[in-house]
């Protein structure tokens, strides 16, 4: 026979207000099973709960009902004072008479009965609950990287000098992503490769760390603490336990005009190569598109078109057979960290709402170029060695325009945020020309300088004061070719006068878009991504760096046009909470999850279709000699959120929600209905 | 005949399967076979009298054809639905059932009647049939015959229906409902019923009434007729089935009619389209999610 207490709250006036508690208290005090029913001002004080726990412990209770506030706000406690009594925590219920009754009713009468109609409800339920056991999951001490930028070197450094494993998953041939092609990076006009090679070689020294370069991550399972990943290997044609990176294959290598891609496409590169010299790994790949040997056999040739590379290579790592290749990595926590590329200026868009520029000539004038493209001129280690020549006849710009919010802020060219970096490194950039062209002509249209943070808006002052970079504040509305030079016709909005520059060269600072293909990696590991394809985070306040997956986090660029610093500190926080995650032998999770009986289960599967998280597994149901009876529907409490879609859809009602069976909800409106 | 024979007598002879499923001659008109010799395959038969669906012999609720070893089944397009539906639904691996389709040219609505198939006699839903050649088949036979004569009556019957007042259809129903004996039948006949413990059949809590009074009908019949939403093969079983004669053709196909509007989801042979049930497109219509 159920002994049930009711606990009923005044919430100070919050409740006891609009709701006469004694009277609630009273009446549910003469329902059957209810033994104990009392009010009292302040439930959740801790005298509050101490007439909880002493009723519990006096009255021998197997039930606990707290007429009170949203169990949104103090499940918890009452479920903890409950257990501290010990009575087990899901014997107790909250009714919610607070945001449920007083605060939405007025009339006193009618409010207390309704006070008393929720009461008993939850009455009903709870004579019906049964002792559910918290659930239990060992975690993986292992974390999983996507993306080897400056974000994600630093999220797998933080997290292997806090003493996790790491794979770290890059899909180019080297880790150092984007801060790797900038020659010096703003506020402080350090040397960008200088400050991130350290980084770079320390990843690929770490004891605790895996280094995947050229692999993408294929497929993942499991659920926080246990994922299951599998990553494609992608053939390099190089035997990496052989290859000592001594060059002599791209020296010998027969095809030599490949617009590189860490260049921009102003250098060239051979078809077996590595992106640039301190590239880490330092072990070459074929880029099979362009490689003379595999362009043969694809037009079916029968003898091999070349294979210098091979036998230029003392160590016989050539290898031209090499396939993809698949590992499974089980891992516990997954940070991604795959970065930005910038809005196309040339005519094909990636995506339908993009409409590129052809006002500024679809990139087809050779001497508009865009940021990236400005960084490579500028570095030393660029195709120019870092002498400021223009691409299309090595001259010396003397007259160089930036445009400023190209694609960004712009809805009507299909992206209304700002990219948020670009305001820096046009003021970067402007003083790089004038360092290296000390008598060059710098002009900036812009729409605002937005130069927020840490000594930024002295930076931008600097351009202007000491490198005197020109600003114009106004919009462009034509780039074009006009024999040497390249036009460009704008106004200036505070003057209220058109603009015509003839200059030498223009570049535009394009928006910072999320990576190609992020959708279905976002896909692939359950992640939601806004409109633009940034991967979202879980709350942009409070949880900036978590993901609405559980162990899923996000760091960099692919969630926001971010700069290094913004980078690095995600970077940092996600490293952070994960090693918060691993520093459990076990996570805890509430069992109010979905169970199959077996016996009943037909194994239509439908509920495997409707779950949202995946939780649905097939369990294999035999006799006892072992014989293959049928195969029926299995929940993993571990992936399973509780939501109870499994529940509705099952046509034989074979799955139950615990906590929330159809018994117990039904019990509840029959408290009311009858 | 003589075609669908020698492949029955074939499939067993080289061991391809165990048992035949498909129709002979019986004392009332044909009645089911279960062929596992040559002998009993040669006495299969196929005409408009075969309008029994021998599909639900396959579901794994029906444990007796199972016991003889893998069968071979003979379905008409109609009832290759049902063989896709068991698929879909994983109650049936495809490779475990040899169909044999046969060309099918409508049959009758009483298989023991005597009388030929005519614009009188013909099934309810066979007029206008449009899969009278299962897709969903190892093995089809016979040649295509004429379409089935004369013309829906379901349509007119629905059209009526809903030219009525909700009051008027309301009335209908209880009168067509109240008869109901809660007996199951059409559940036993039904191929998608294959539920190992049938929701009506549930205790704790008892959602649907177990009780014959109008009350529980209701309950039942609407519960069944939406689970079957969409999902229904339209094979005519149930009704045929029922006792009372309760019209419960009339309320799956206003159902599948309603599953194809609104969610473009038309019964099929083909087990590679995704159960309504659980599958969604994300231009389904949900203006009555609030
Ligand atoms: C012209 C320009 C100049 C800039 N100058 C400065 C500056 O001076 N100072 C400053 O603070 N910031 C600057 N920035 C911003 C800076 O580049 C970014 O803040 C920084 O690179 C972001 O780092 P990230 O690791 O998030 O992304 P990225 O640098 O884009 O790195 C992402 C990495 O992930 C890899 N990847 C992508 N997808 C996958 C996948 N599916 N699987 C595996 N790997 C994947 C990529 O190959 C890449 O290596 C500049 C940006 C531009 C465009
Ligand atoms: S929906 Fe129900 S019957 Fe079907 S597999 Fe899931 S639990 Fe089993
Ligand atoms: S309760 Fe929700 S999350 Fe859990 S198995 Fe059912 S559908 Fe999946
Ligand atoms: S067969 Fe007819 S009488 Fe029997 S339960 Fe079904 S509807 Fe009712």
């Amino acid at each position: 026979m159920a002994r049930i207490g009711v606990f009923v709250c005044h919430c100070g006036e919050n409740i006891g207000r609009t709701v006469d508690c004694a009277r609630v208290a009273g009446e549910i005090g003469k329902l059957p099973g209810v033994v104990h029913s009392v009010d009292y001002k302040y439930m959740c004080s801790d005298p509050g709960q101490a007439l909880i726990k002493q009723a519990i412990a006096e009255k021998g209770l197997t039930g606990v009902v707290v007429s009170a506030c949203s169990p949104h706000m103090h499940e918890r406690t009452f479920r903890r004072a409950a257990g501290g009594a010990g009575l087990n925590p899901f014997l107790c219920e909250m009714a919610n008479i607070r945001e449920h009754c007083s605060w939405i009713h007025e009339d006193r009468e009618a409010a207390t009965d309704k006070a008393i109609d929720l009461a008993r409800v939850i009455v009903e339920k709870v004579k019906r609950n049964v002792p559910l056991e918290t659930i239990r999951i060992p975690v993986e001490k292992r974390a999983l990287v996507i993306g080897g930028g400056i974000a994600g070197i630093q999220a797998a450094l933080d997290l292997a000098d806090g003493g996790a494993e790491v794979v770290l998953v890059e899909k180019e041939p080297s880790i150092g992503g984007h801060m790797s092609q900038l020659s010096e990076t703003f506020p402080t006009l350090d040397c960008s490769q200088c400050i991130l090679t350290p980084r770079m070689v320390e990843v690929y020294q770490h004891p605790r760390i895996r280094l995947m370069a050229y692999c993408e991550v294929d497929a993942v399972e499991g659920y926080i603490g246990n994922f299951k990943v599998t990553i494609r290997q992608k053939a390099r044609s190089v035997d990496e336990t052989k290859c000592n990176g001594c060059g002599a294959c791209q020296k010998a290598c027969v095809v030599k005009n490949v617009p590189s891609e860490f260049d921009e496409r102003l250098g060239k590169r051979t078809a077996i190569y590595v992106p640039f010299p301190q590239a880490v790994p330092n072990i070459p790949v074929i880029d099979r598109e362009h490689c003379a040997y595999f362009k043969g056999r694809a037009r079916g040739m029968k003898k091999d078109a070349c294979g210098k590379c091979k036998e230029a290579c003392a160590r016989g790592a050539i290898d031209f057979a090499q396939e993809d290749r698949f590992v499974t990595e089980k891992v516990g926590a997954i940070v991604v960290a795959t970065g930005y590329e910038l809005y196309s200026i040339g005519k094909d868009q990636p995506a339908a709402g993009l409409k590129g520029y052809g006002e500024y000539g679809y990139g087809t004038v050779p001497d508009v170029i865009d940021g990236l493209q400005f960084e490579r001129l500028a570095s030393a280690s660029g195709p120019t060695a870092g002498k400021l020549l223009r691409p299309s006849d090595g001259k010396v710009p003397k007259k160089i325009v930036f445009l400023q919010c190209v694609g960004s802020r712009d809805p009507a060219k299909g992206i209304d945020y700002c990219s948020k970096v670009c305001c820096m490194y046009v003021a970067k950039h402007t003083m790089l020309y004038r360092h290296k062209v000390h008598d060059g002509e710098a002009t900036v249209f812009y729409m605002d300088v937005r130069a927020a943070g840490k000594g930024y808006d002295e930076f931008t002052r600097r351009a202007v004061e000491e490198d005197g970079a020109v600003y114009v504040r106004g919009r462009v509305s034509r780039v074009y070719r006009d024999g040497d030079v390249v036009k460009v016709l704008g106004f200036d909005t505070l003057n209220g006068t058109p603009v015509e520059i003839d200059a030498d060269m223009v570049v535009l600072a394009t928006a910072m878009r999320p990576r190609k293909g992020i959708e279905k990696l976002a896909q692939t590991l359950s992640v939601s991504y806004d409109r633009h394809g940034f991967i979202n985070e879980a709350h942009p306040k409070l949880r900036p760096v978590e993901t609405n997956t559980a162990g899923v986090f996000v760091a960099g660029a692919c969630q926001a046009p971010r700069d290094i610093p913004d980078s690095v500190a995600m970077a940092s926080a996600a490293a952070a909470k994960v090693l918060g995650l691993f520093s459990n032998e076990m996570l805890e999770r509430e069992p109010t999850v979905a169970r199959v009986d077996a016996a009943l289960c037909a194994g239509c599967f439908h509920c495997e279709r409707v779950c949202p998280y995946g939780a649905v597994e097939h369990k294999e149901v035999r006799d006892r000699k072992g014989n293959l009876l049928k195969v029926v529907a299995d929940v993993n409490p571990g992936v399973c959120q509780g939501c109870g879609t499994c529940q509705a859809t099952c046509p034989s009602k074979s799955v139950e929600l615990m906590g929330f069976t159809d018994e117990q909800i039904y019990a509840e409106v029959n408290a009311l209905a009858l | 005949m003589k075609e669908l024979r020698d492949l029955a007598t074939k499939l067993l002879a080289e061991g391809t399967v165990n048992v035949v499923l498909g129709w002979e001659e019986g004392p009332r008109g044909v009645r089911p076979a279960f062929a596992t010799d040559a002998a009993a395959a040669g006495r299969l038969v196929f005409d408009p009298r075969c309008t029994q669906n021998l599909v639900p012999y396959l579901s794994p609720r029906r444990t007796q054809v199972k016991k003889l070893g893998k069968a071979a089944v003979v379905v008409k397009g109609c009832d290759a639905r049902a063989v896709a539906g068991l698929v879909r639904e994983t109650q049936l691996a495809r490779e475990d059932v040899v169909v044999i389709g046969v060309r099918c040219g409508g049959v009758i609505a009483d298989p023991a009647s005597p009388e030929p198939l005519s614009p009188a006699t013909v099934a309810d839903r066979c007029p206008g049939c449009n899969s009278r050649e299962p897709k969903l088949a190892d093995h089809t036979v016979g040649e295509l015959p004429a379409a089935p004569p004369g013309e829906s009556r379901r349509d007119v019957r629905i059209a009526d229906l809903e030219a009525r007042t909700a009051d008027e259809r309301w009335a209908f129903w209880q009168d067509e409902l109240g008869r109901c004996v809660r007996c199951h039948a059409c559940r036993e006949a039904c191929p998608m019923c294959f539920c190992e413990r049938c929701v009506a059949d549930k205790t704790q809590p008892q959602w649907v009434d177990s009780s014959p009074h109008p009350r529980g009908a209701f309950a039942w019949n609407v519960t069944r007729a939406l689970h079957l939403a969409g999902r229904c093969v339209d094979c005519g079983e149930c009704e045929r089935a029922c006792p009372v004669d309760i019209p419960l053709g009339l309320l799956n196909l206003k159902l599948a009619r309603v599953a194809s509007e609104r969610f473009g989801y038309t019964a099929t042979d083909d087990p590679a389209v995704p159960s309504p049930v659980g599958s969604f497109q994300k231009d389904d219509a949900q203006e009555f999610i609030l």
